[in-house]
């Protein structure tokens, strides 16, 4: 029997999910994540899962882990000292931005710090033009007092960013080969190399997030893989943000890939479940305590973006990037996140309107009915008081909870001052955040230009199920899928995903003037890339598989659309499919096109991917007869106010099993609400679907 | 609120976000796919969702300088349909730019369609972007003249499309009078596709929730910013402040002269309970050159800085009920209240920066905590036209360039970045040269240009185009050339403006701060925009802040000793932290 393994460190728990490859078994462990040495706690967390599934080491076939040090690192101004090299008269281009401030009226905002101080930023004489061509040449005697630099200022990592190098790199290789020669054991980032791409200040932004956050990656990946290759287990990959794995050495190369690293693990594992119940269209949401976030998956293909910061702050609907943070131009998988959760607060305007969030009362204190301290109500305590929590405990009686505590905060502080009955007011909580969670979902979808009601609905995290019947009533959506294990759902991803790297190579010109054979040069060249980074894997060549897009835009706007373009050999053909796809891309995203217009090329991508064999994933379901209904309790529903609702236990659902709404399901991860009009069925393999009947 | 019927509050809160979602989606259509960069890069527009009578129920995420004028260019189009007797059409929608209807100024063009649900009017959605041409003498239409009829084409509220059918005849008149006009089409169809997603967005929300509630709850979120304003209001002391300025001039040398003749505008600021008036009385008389402000351009100005002073942390929604306790005279015929024929163009944004800063230093009186320094105070254009030699087309380019965000009472200003009325991007080097045939030779942050103070002044920058191939047509609206940023509470000015045409034998030129010029092939344009004012005396800043500062190279050795009393700043920069 061989297995593989998913790691995900989150900020309150490292979760570990095991999969039997021969049955699709799953099984799960938790450990405290522990953010002083982030691979103790992994390390723990693997001991215990091997330990409790009777894995032998040896029988595992693939260790693959997200992780949050990336991130962490920039959040905390935690990333390594470095200098920035750029061309004379731009080395400010890190701070200058683009100028524009975060919030149009807060008086006492402050523009994020820049990753490179300015006395570590340094320039050299050279400048090319639009064209590429050089206007002054590189004075290589400016290189010298660079390295002197890096020596006498414990620099531990430079990024070189000089203007038009992504059409020619001339001087970067130059500047890069001098630096990496004289400096061994200082990693050099060149922005030609990390992102050839146009717009030197997102460029350059990418790049001084690599050398930022590469010596501690790299510290970090090395122990790691240390500590597993010491427990016998397989080399160790590494979840990147746009939805694949990759392992230490090419991570190490463009650290910037492993931002998003546990989110894309969540959107992933939704992608598979769709592959394994056939389901092409779905949408994920994944809701925790404090941030919802929602994902598209379109003919069983993830979306993602380039358009993406890292360490803004809170985390708001990003429909529009604010400037708030480093901006990385590494392909993201493509997330609607807000800050709503359920320990978002509920609290009273100074006008008397009823407001919920942004602040949570995250794990400390907590909802007041954690009896942790917490006094002001949250949308769990909303939840609770409306009956859908159970109000004795939760996790399977392992948290007792404090019912009349919520209640007496909800009564005291929202429902006197709006003069309402305490469950219209409770309830009032659950629909405004509910709208604020809704909201991600229509970026994901209706924003794009997708029906919503050809979709499913994937919900998961610990309160995703709880609302999600609601939500997908809001938008349309007819069928919810709730995963085994939605508690520990991103982990499961890790061992669902590819492996996967993505390149990126600027090709500025209008569609029309294009050579097709200078297209296939730029396209082979990064499928060279792409075949050593293969070759480097044990995935046989059979898998191999490489997606080839464009981001084309109209002459004279400033963004563009990906259109996929065939694998073959470029032709006149393939640049008028190209075209088209465009045309129809922006009026599906924008409502209107131009088809007189020149279509621009800006960038060619390729994706490669090596894929791993198929998985399906079950869960054992309960046996025996007997019905899964456990009691019954009044419960609030929108329409109908407080009527009898059957209580069920997921443990003893077996498949085929139904419980129509209005029902709760309780499981020891998840409540799962069935409102009146809704019926849930458990499947052959431990998954929960929710259907809506006509007129709901 | 309505006393008689309140809508729920959940209810109210749902909807309330989803009128500002919808202003937030126009503006993604607007900039993704706008053409021109001023729109596209630099974001030099606005978005928002109106009720039937024009009032702004929803801004989006956008510019400052809109708030206070975009609800006239709404209502124009209400008062051009009432006064024909005619009614709006599903499909309608109508365009115009004039500041004597309703306009800011003639290069910003408001684009307004009605909303229907089941043929009832539910109201507009209305696009303001500030085209980069809009025809004149001059490309990018920032000349110096001094009537509007010499600013570009003036359209007042009229049809563009009747009952969703395109309007030849006015389209026609458009574009032949605008320069480049592929691009102007490409952003007008970017204006109308925001527009469309708008009044989708209200239509749906009427079909969800039932036009008359939608009606009704969009009044009620402009009674809620009102009452916010007037809570938050009644939490500050009550005051009474003045301030006074002048300005560098309006473009226009009378014969003979070769400086600029200032101008002044004074300001009365009296806070009491929950009202606030702004009294303008003793401002110099309009100008002739387009340094003067429409009333609400003015307005913008007061309402940039009553927001930031007043909602510090943006709890109120921007809306037109924001602005019911604010009230403010201003002399018609003066500069703060232009009347017809005078030319606008500069003032729109140089005026209410102005105005904007000049409230701050009004509000220091009474409330000294919720202000800031002055900041840069101008929005620093360079237009270029011509022809690309490249490819033998015409362009033209408009570009911002920004300086320091005044200090604040309890913190350094921000270095560079957009201040009080304006919030534009810059244009990316590399795009902005494959665009059009300059090469910007440097573009970086200048030493000891933030002013002195305990808390430091932000910096600014200074950026050099070199014009390639042919000669270019430019112009320049600027401001504070002659009266720098000023600080507050013993913190000193910022730098001024400073703008030179470098011909290609090397001979530099100071221009005065408005007003074109031919710039040769082969010349350099170079500016130095403003630093912005520091807070509190020099001698007071925090020695490490102020060692930061040195080896940063954000204060000069010479400046540590001249401006904050360090009589050894070597020393200071040499020691440990």
């Amino acid at each position: 029997m061989s297995w593989r393994i998913g790691v995900d460190i989150g900020g309150t728990f490292t979760d570990v999910a095991l999969v039997n490859e021969d049955n699709g078994r799953i099984g799960i462990a938790k450990v405290s994540t522990t953010p002083d040495d982030f691979g103790a706690g992994v390390v723990q967390a693997l001991s215990i899962a091997l330990d409790d599934h009777n894995v032998a080491p040896e029988s595992v076939s693939l260790l693959s882990h997200a992780t949050t040090v990336v991130t962490n690192a920039i959040l905390e101004n935690k990333g390594a000292r470095i200098a920035l090299v750029a061309t004379r008269g731009f080395r400010d281009v890190l701070e200058l931005r683009r100028s524009a401030r975060v919030d149009l009226y807060d008086l006492y905002q402050d523009a994020p710090a820049v990753l490179a101080p300015r006395h570590c930023r340094l320039e050299v004489t050279e400048r090319l033009d639009a064209s590429g061509a050089v206007v002054t040449p590189l004075d290589e005697s400016d290189i010298d007092p660079i390295i002197e630099f890096v020596k006498n200022n414990d620099i531990e990592a430079v990024a070189v960013s000089l203007l038009y190098s992504f059409l020619n790199d001339a001087h970067e290789r130059i500047v890069g080969d001098r630096l990496r020669a004289a400096l061994p054991g200082v990693p050099v980032f060149l922005s030609s190399e990390v992102l050839p791409e146009i717009r030197e200040y997102e460029r350059t932004s990418t790049t001084a997030v690599c050398a930022y956050v590469g010596p501690i990656l790299e510290s970090y990946l090395h122990r790691l893989e240390e500590a597993v290759s010491g427990m016998g287990l397989p080399k160790l990959y590494v979840m990147g943000s746009s939805g694949g794995v990759f392992d230490v050495a090419e991570g190490l190369k463009m650290p910037a890939m492993a931002i998003e690293s546990g989110p894309a693990a969540g959107v992933i594992a939704a992608q598979l479940i769709g592959r394994q119940l056939n389901k092409p269209n779905l949408i994920s949401f994944d809701m925790g305590g404090t941030t919802a976030k929602a994902s598209l998956i379109k003919d069983g293909q993830v979306e993602t973006t380039s358009e993406y910061e890292v360490g803004g702050g809170d985390g708001n609907v990003n429909r529009w990037m604010n400037g708030a943070g480093h901006p990385i131009r590494v392909p993201v998988i493509d997330l609607a996140e807000v800050s709503a959760g359920g320990g978002s607060i509920a609290w009273i305007d100074p006008v008397g309107a009823l407001r919920v969030g942004p602040k949570s009362a995250g794990a400390a204190p907590g909802p007041v009915c954690y009896d942790g301290g917490g006094v002001d109500p949250t949308v769990t305590d909303a939840n609770l008081t409306l009956g859908y929590l159970d109000p004795g405990a939760l996790l399977a009686g392992r948290l007792a909870i404090r019912a009349d505590k919520a209640e007496a905060a909800i009564t005291e502080r929202l429902a006197g001052p709006l003069k309402l009955d305490v469950d219209a007011t409770a309830a009032a909580v659950v629909s405004i955040v509910n709208n604020a969670m809704a909201e991600a979902l229509r970026i994901v979808s209706v924003e794009r230009g997708h029906d919503a009601r050809e979709f499913s609905l994937v919900a998961f995290g610990g309160a995703g199920p709880m609302h999600a019947a609601e939500l997908a009533s809001e938008l349309g959506v007819r069928e919810i899928i709730i995963p085994p294990i939605p508690g520990g759902f991103s982990a499961l991803g890790l061992v669902a995903t590819d492996l996967k790297r993505d390149y990126v190579k600027t090709f500025y010109a209008p569609l029309t003037g294009i050579d097709p054979a200078d297209i296939n040069a730029v396209y082979q060249g990064m499928e060279e890339s792409a075949r050593d980074m293969l070759r480097a894997t044990d995935i046989p060549e059979s898998r191999w598989v490489f997606e080839r897009a464009a981001d084309l835009r109209y002459l004279r706007q400033a963004y563009e659309l990906t259109v996929p373009a065939p694998a073959d050999a470029v032709t006149p053909e393939t640049l008028d499919a190209l075209a088209n796809g465009f045309h129809e891309k922006h009026r599906q995203t924008y409502g209107h096109e131009n088809r007189n217009e020149i279509v621009q090329m800006v960038n060619l991508r390729l994706t490669a991917i090596g894929r791993l064999e198929g998985l399906d994933l079950r869960q054992t379901s309960a046996t025996g007869g007997g019905s899964s209904m456990t009691g019954s309790r009044k419960v609030w529903f929108k329409g109908a106010s407080r009527i009898d609702c059957a209580i069920h236990d997921r443990d003893k659902m077996n498949a085929g099993a139904e419980a129509p709404g209005p029902a709760v399901i309780q499981a020891v991860d998840t409540t799962i609400v069935v409102p009146p009009g809704w019926t849930a069925r458990a499947d052959d393999n431990g998954y929960i679907i929710m259907e809506a009947s006509d007129g709901c | 609120m309505d006393a008689n019927v309140k809508t729920d509050p959940a209810t109210f809160e749902v909807v309330k976000n989803s009128l500002y979602a919808a202003a937030e989606e126009m503006k993604v259509v607007l900039a993704k796919t706008a053409y021109s960069p001023i729109l596209k890069s630099a974001g030099d527009y606005s978005c928002g969702v109106f009720d039937v009578s024009g009032n702004m129920v929803a801004q989006g995420p956008d510019l400052p300088i809109h708030l206070g004028s975009m609800p006239d260019a709404v209502k124009a189009v209400v008062q051009s349909v009432e006064a024909m007797a005619e009614d709006f059409q599903p499909g309608d929608i109508f365009i115009h730019n004039d500041p004597y209807f309703g306009g800011s100024h003639l290069p910003d063009v408001n684009v307004v369609s009605p909303a229907f649900r089941e043929g009832r009017l539910l109201g507009f959605a209305c696009v303001r972007a500030h085209w980069p041409d809009i025809g004149s003498a001059t490309p990018g239409s920032y000349g110096a003249v001094t009537e509007i009829f010499g600013e570009g084409l003036r359209l007042p509220p009229v049809r563009l499309y009747s009952a969703g059918k395109l309007n030849r005849d006015v389209d026609a008149i458009i574009f032949c009078n605008v320069r480049t006009p592929d691009e102007r089409r490409g952003d007008l169809n970017a204006q109308i596709a925001a527009n469309r997603r708008g009044s989708e967005r209200l239509s749906e929300l009427a079909g969800k929730y039932g036009a008359d509630v939608l009606l009704r709850i969009m009044g009620e979120v402009m009674d809620y910013s009102d009452a916010m304003m007037r809570a938050l209001l009644r939490d500050l002391p009550d005051g009474e402040g003045s301030f006074e300025d002048f300005c560098d001039g309006d473009g226009i040398l009378e014969p003979g002269a070769t400086e600029d003749e200032t101008f002044t505008v004074c300001m009365k600021v009296k806070k009491f309970g929950d009202a606030l008036v702004v009294d303008f009385t003793g401002s110099d008389p309009q100008v002739a050159g387009p340094m003067n402000a429409p009333l609400s351009v003015t307005a913008s100005g007061v309402f940039t800085s009553v927001k930031m002073a007043v909602d510090p942390t943006g709890m109120i929604p921007p809306n037109s009920g924001c602005w019911r306790s604010v009230t403010v005279i201003a002399p018609e015929g003066s500069v703060v209240n232009a009347t017809f024929p005078a030319p606008v163009v500069y003032a729109n944004h140089e005026m209410s920066h102005r105005i904007s800063d000049m409230m701050f230093g009004a509000l220091a009186a009474f409330m000294p905590d919720r202000v800031m320094a002055c900041s840069q105070g101008t929005s620093a254009i360079l237009t270029l036209g011509g022809v690309d030699y490249r490819t033998g087309g015409r362009y033209v380019s408009y570009e911002t360039i920004k300086g320091g965000f005044g200090a604040r009472p309890t913190k350094d200003g921000i270095n560079c970045v957009a201040s009080g009325i304006s919030n534009t991007m810059n244009t990316p080097i590399e795009v902005l040269e494959m665009s059009f045939p300059v090469r910007v030779e440097y573009y970086e942050i200048i030493a000891d240009s933030g002013g002195a103070g305990k808390y430091r002044g932000g910096c600014a920058a200074r950026r050099a185009w070199r014009i390639l191939g042919n000669d270019a047509q430019a112009a320049v609206c600027c401001e504070r050339t002659k009266s720098p940023p000023f600080g507050l509470d013993g913190g000193k000015a910022g730098t001024p403006m400073r703008i030179h045409l470098e011909t290609p034998d090397g001979a530099r030129r100071e221009l005065i701060s408005k007003g074109g010029f031919t710039a040769p092939a082969d010349s350099r344009v170079l500016f130095e925009v403003p630093g912005s004012g520091g807070y509190g005396a020099p001698e007071e800043r925090d020695p490490v802040s102020l060692r930061n500062d040195l080896r940063n190279g954000y204060v000069s050795l010479n400046a540590a000793r001249r401006y904050y009393g360090v009589t050894d700043p070597q020393a200071l920069l040499d020691g440990d932290d």
